[in-house]
C-alpha cells in the first residue's frame, strides 16, 4: 500500500504515548495470494490490548493483539510473525481468504 | 522503533513530498529516507536496491535482504471550481484519501455561506488562481458551477496544462454547448473529449451527496490507473 499522507494513524501513536501508554506497531510486511490487506497496513495496540487500525479483515487481529501484548511485556523489541494456511495456528485465527502473510510488530520507546 | 523516529516521519509527512521509511526487519531499527539524504551504516549496503524501490514507488521487503521500505507518494492536487454544496460532500469524501484539495470560489456569497473546515479555499476567479499555483499533469480539476464564466477559464487552463483529470459538473446538453465554445476557441476533439463530462460515474442518483460520491469513484479510478502507468 503506498502510505497516504492523509493515514493519521502514526500521529495517534504519538498521541497514546503521550498519553503515557505503551505502544506497539502492527505492519503488513509480506503478502502472498488473496490475503485482504495490502503491504504497509498498520495497526497500533496498547498494554490493555485496545487497538487502532487494522492488518487484515479480522482475520489475524486477535493474534497480533496477543503478540503485541507479550511484546509490551517482554524484553524484546521486535518480532515477525508469519501467518499461512498450512500453519496450524493460522487455522486457529482463521485466515479464511487462503492468503498468507507477514506482519512484523515492534514496540514504540 | 523509536519515537525520534515516528516524530520524524510525522513532521515529514507535513512536507507533503515523496518520502520512504526504511526498516531493517532483522535489528528493528528504521529510519527515514530520500534521494540525496546520506543513509546510515544499518542499510548503505542496499543503498542501489533501496533507490530503485523508491524510483519504482515499490513497497515491500527488497528482494534477498531483511529491508523493508514503505514509500510515502506525494499526494495528487486536486482542484474544485465552485464552494458548492456538493463540494460540502465531496470534502467529505476526498478527507480520507491521498488527495490535497483547494477549492476556488470567485463569489464570496458562496464561500462564507457554505461551511468548509481545515480546508484550503480561495476567493478569486480561477485565472488568478492558476497565475499563482505549480500545476502539472498529476493535478485533477472538478468544475462545479456550470457557469461558463467561472468553469471554463478553469477548464481551458487544464486542457493546456494536460491534466490527468478534468471533470465538468452539466447536464449532457450543458457540456454539449461547452464543448461547442471549446471548438471555437481553437480546442481540437481530443483534447475536448478528455473532459469528463457530465461528470462522474453512473450512480443513477440526484442528490448532492451522490453525485460527489460518483465523482469521488471516478476520480479515484482515474488517480489509480495514473499512478499504475507512473510505476511502469
Amino acid at each position: 500500500m503506498t502510505q497516504s499522507f492523509k493515514n493519521t494513524i502514526l500521529e495517534e501513536a504519538i498521541s497514546w504515548i503521550e498519553s503515557g501508554q505503551q505502544v506497539a506497531l502492527a505492519t503488513v510486511v509480506e503478502t502472498w495470494g488473496s490475503s485482504p490487506f495490502q503491504i504497509g497496513s498498520k495497526m497500533i495496540i496498547n498494554g490493555k490490548g485496545n487497538f487502532l487500525g487494522s492488518v487484515s479483515g479480522g482475520c489475524v487481529e486477535t493474534s497480533v493483539i496477543a503478540e503485541c501484548l507479550e511484546l509490551i511485556k517482554n524484553k524484546n523489541s521486535f518480532k515477525k510473525i508469519d501467518f499461512k494456511v498450512s500453519d496450524e495456528n493460522a487455522w486457529d485465527v482463521g485466515l479464511a481468504c487462503g492468503g498468507e502473510m507477514t506482519v512484523f510488530i515492534e514496540k514504540i520507546n | 522503533m523509536k519515537i525520534e523516529t515516528l516524530k520524524e516521519i510525522i513532521k515529514k509527512k507535513l512536507s507533503n513530498e515523496q518520502f520512504a521509511v526504511l526498516t531493517n526487519l532483522s535489528n528493528g531499527s528504521s529510519e527515514i529516507f530520500k534521494l540525496g539524504i546520506p543513509i546510515s551504516k544499518n542499510f548503505i549496503n542496499y543503498k542501489n536496491e533501496i533507490e530503485n524501490y523508491y524510483n519504482l514507488k515499490k513497497n515491500g521487503i527488497i528482494d534477498g535482504t531483511e529491508i523493508l521500505i514503505q514509500n510515502y507518494i506525494k499526494p495528487v492536487e486536486v482542484i474544485i471550481v465552485g464552494a458548492v454544496h456538493i463540494t460540502q460532500y465531496l470534502i467529505e469524501f476526498l478527507k480520507d484519501l491521498n488527495f490535497n484539495v483547494t477549492i476556488v470560489d470567485p463569489r464570496e456569497f458562496f464561500i462564507t455561506k457554505q461551511k468548509f473546515q481545515n480546508i484550503k479555499i480561495t476567493n478569486e476567479w480561477p485565472e488568478e488562481f492558476f497565475k499563482k499555483i505549480a500545476t502539472n499533469s498529476n493535478t485533477a480539476l472538478i468544475t462545479l458551477t456550470h457557469d461558463p464564466k467561472i468553469d471554463e477559464p478553469a477548464l481551458k487552463y487544464a486542457l493546456k496544462q494536460k491534466f490527468f483529470y478534468i471533470g465538468a459538473l452539466g447536464s449532457k446538453k450543458t457540456h454539449e454547448k461547452r464543448c461547442g465554445r471549446l471548438k471555437e476557441d481553437g480546442f481540437n476533439d481530443e483534447e475536448i473529449s478528455s473532459i469528463l463530462g457530465p461528470i462522474g460515474i453512473k450512480l443513477g442518483g440526484k442528490s448532492a451527496p451522490e453525485i460527489a460520491l460518483s465523482i469521488v469513484a471516478q476520480l479515484v479510478y482515474e488517480t489509480n490507473k495514473l499512478l499504475l502507468n507512473s510505476k511502469n
